[in-house]
């Protein structure tokens, strides 16, 4: 009885409370309960670690993901599909990381974004996680590639170099051995096209975008020239080796190797004229091979290291994805062993067998049961491991777009070669002097 | 002595009622600017690891040297001026249209509003498509037409890349233009046409001497609205061109974006804001001052 009673005068009670007043308590005080009450009550539920990748790789994820949630019941991997321009993943992650509390733990990240994102202080350093033998047995420059002022911010997860292709049928047709050197592939492209065997000699990127770069990143290594020193900050882009490099470009322009268009080709555009067979010599990363191998000119091409100067050698621009702790993440431990898992050599060996994208761990790449799917795996290790890194410093996207803007206007003849890579070294030394004084009066 | 104090008491009411509304301009309005002001004086980049360190003008002084932002600012005064006076014309003669009476008037009028309405990233998509190369409904015509053989590369040639820009966006906001102009025709009152008629004028000599002057309160409004507009346009070309070829579109808001979002340079990046805001009021300042004037005589 004295219950009833007590319900009455709390009713009473209640009822006296201003109405507004009491559907305020209601919405404060119950989330509240379920914050401190209800959700402690389930804390043996798994940790969520999510991660952001485009919607296109995320689907080819799904059956890694399966696995790992197997092997790992306490963690949840959450993967977060994005867009599928690389860039606008980009946008993503930067402006999660700008805003603070970003709800990613995990970072998918392309080579170039590893400087600017460690620069930024968004990554955790990795550098006492693995042993050295252990980072011995990835490729050396997606390792040096996830590096940033001598510490590790990134393990590779998947590799991607530039190459030549080339028409083995037509070249032996001719009698010739692939070629070398610069000079090589401009006397063999001429004398197949004067024998009417293709159309055009040499396809490659020369669009005004990141491609061109990379691109051009394997002829200044062939030149013997670089782009920017990474540690003393020194500017090579107007060496005399350099300017030869962009004269080899303009040169298969002027003497009708290459077609016209070549300075608004891609990746794809490219790969379609070789593909077609209307071309003899193609740079383009390993993506091409297996769709290559499923079109006219299946088992009449090869692969080959990028041609270089006399005296030099070839440089594969080095391209991949790999990930990385955000330094904002609750849960590192838990981020790590799901990278621990990625990495692993078995996995990487399902996923290339699954997709066709690179491993990079070396050991895969004579891998019986990969070596079985893809023959020419041994090959593509000898191309990759002459890597080439674009420079790894925190304003590469910047210099990127320096450079790309002047190579342009010297593809399209708007400027000669000596003054567009003159200017495009002014532009660089300026950008990174403004740069390097500021980071020396922060010290202060 | 008495008529005064009343005078400044009322001035002092009249002060603090317009508080609120001052409080909340200079909260929306005034705040960011000051702030992208001071953020300006600053060198707050990679560089920096992020943390801000006063630096006084020198990001004022880098500007100066900056080529890529002189010709942004060049890109985005061409943009502007063709295509809002494009636009004036147009949009003037559309009224115009509008204005007179016809059967299925209102159904008109409600369909040249759609292009306003629509989503400008969406409409920008459309049009780059219109414009593809290879795919393009434009090409397509041509060659029907015979005028080309193959295909031209609208979005790959600098020039044609701004033509495609510049004929995109005067799809989308001449309908703006056209229905404020519309509104001030129809408070012309009909009279005064046929007393002008009756002196013995022809239409031409109507519509500059009656309808011109009495339009140009609206066409003012119009050209401030569409100015500022167009100078900050980002979205159509982000789409449409990303700010390509060779940078030959790239407008001054995309290359902020860039500044900001890509290279993470906030203390240059503001510094551009502040110069840009501060060209476009002085833009503005003159269009108007020069306009007032047209308006005088």
């Amino acid at each position: 009885m004295s219950f009833i009673n007590f319900l009455k005068k709390l009713k009473i009670y209640i009822q006296k409370i201003p109405r507004l007043f009491r559907v305020f308590i209601i919405l404060f005080i119950f989330p509240l309960i379920v914050k401190f009450v209800v959700l402690p009550a389930f804390s043996g539920q798994p940790i969520t670690i999510t991660v952001l990748i485009n919607a296109l790789e995320a689907a080819q994820w799904q059956p890694l993901v399966e696995e790992f949630q197997q092997q790992h019941p306490n963690i949840r991997l959450q993967i977060i599909e994005g867009p599928n321009a690389t860039d606008q993943v980009e946008d993503l992650y930067t402006s999660s990381f700008l805003l603070g509390n970003s709800p990613y733990d995990l970072v998918y990240m392309d080579i170039i974004w590893t400087p600017k994102f460690a620069a930024a202080g968004w990554l955790l350093d990795l550098s006492d996680r693995l042993s050295s033998e252990e980072l011995d047995q990835f490729l050396q420059g997606d390792v040096r590639g996830g590096m940033y002022q001598e510490k590790l911010y990134r393990i590779p997860f998947r590799s991607d170099a530039g190459m030549l292709y080339y028409r083995q049928d037509l070249l032996e047709q001719a009698g010739y051995d692939p070629p070398e050197t610069f000079a090589e592939l401009i006397r063999i492209s001429q004398d197949l096209q004067q024998q009417n065997l293709a159309d055009w000699g040499y396809v490659w990127q020369g669009r005004q975008y990141e491609g061109l770069a990379a691109m051009f990143v394997e002829i200044l290594r062939g030149s013997g020239a670089f782009w920017i020193n990474p540690k003393t900050l020194e500017v090579g882009l107007d060496l005399p080796e350099a300017i030869n490099g962009v004269d080899f470009l303009v040169s298969t322009i002027t003497k009708g190797i290459s077609p016209p268009g070549v300075t608004t080709y891609g990746e794809d555009e490219t790969r379609r004229l070789f593909q077609s067979g209307r071309a003899v010599f193609l740079r383009n990363w390993p993506y091409v091979f297996a769709l290559a191998s499923d079109s006219p000119v299946a088992g009449k091409f090869n692969i080959k290291p990028m041609v270089h100067a006399p005296g030099e050698s070839s440089g594969a621009c080095q391209g991949g994805w790999g990930l990385g702790i955000a330094s904002t993440s609750q849960h590192p431990e838990e981020a790590w062993q799901v990278i621990q898992f990625l990495s692993s050599e078995e996995t990487q060996r399902k996923y290339t067998l699954i997709t066709g994208y690179v491993p990079s761990r070396r050991s895969l790449f004579n891998d019986p049961e990969i070596v079985a799917k893809y023959s020419h795996y041994p090959q593509l290790l000898e191309v990759i491991e002459n890597s080439a890194l674009r420079p790894p410093i925190a304003q590469y996207a910047q210099a990127s777009d320096i450079l790309q803007r002047y190579l342009s206007a010297a593809l399209t003849q708007r400027m000669s070669s000596e003054q567009a890579m003159k200017a495009a070294a002014e532009e660089t030394r300026r950008l990174l002097s403004v740069n390097s004084q500021q980071s020396s009066v922060s010290r202060f | 002595m008495k008529q005064n104090t009343i005078v400044r008491r009322e001035q002092l009411i009249g002060w603090l009622l317009l508080i609120p509304a001052l409080l909340v301009l200079s909260l929306v309005f005034v705040y960011p600017i000051v702030r992208a002001f001071w953020l300006s004086l600053f060198t707050e980049n990679l560089g920096t690891q992020l943390q801000p360190i006063f630096s006084g003008l020198t990001n004022y002084s880098r500007m100066l040297g900056d080529g890529r932002f002189w010709q942004s600012m060049g890109n985005t005064t061409i943009f502007t001026v063709v295509s809002v006076l494009l636009e004036l014309v147009l949009g003037m003669g559309i009224a115009l249209i509008l204005n007179q009476s016809f059967r299925g008037r209102g159904v008109v009028r409600t369909i040249a509003i759609i292009p306003w309405a629509l989503p400008t990233a969406i409409m920008g998509l459309a049009w780059a498509w219109i414009f593809n190369d290879q795919f393009g409904v434009v090409n397509d015509l041509l060659q029907r037409v015979g005028l080309i053989q193959t295909g031209i590369s609208w979005l790959g040639e600098p020039t044609l890349a701004m033509m495609a820009l510049i004929i995109a966006d005067v799809w989308k906001t001449t309908p703006f233009i056209s229905i404020i102009l519309l509104a001030g025709l129809q408070s012309i009152p009909q009279d005064l046409y046929e007393a002008h008629a009756m002196d013995g004028a022809n239409p031409w000599q109507s519509f500059y001497q009656i309808t011109l002057p009495l339009l140009m309160p609206q066409i003012l409004i119009a050209l401030l609205f569409r100015f500022a507009q167009a100078f900050g346009i980002f979205d159509l070309v982000q789409v449409m061109t990303g700010g390509g070829p060779a940078g030959a579109t790239e407008t001054v808001s995309i290359y902020i974006y860039s500044m900001v979002m890509r290279y993470l340079d906030f203390g240059y990046g503001a510094a551009l804001v502040v110069v840009t805001f501060l060209l476009l009021v002085l833009a503005v300042a003159i269009t108007a001052r020069l306009l007032q004037r047209v308006r005088s005589v």
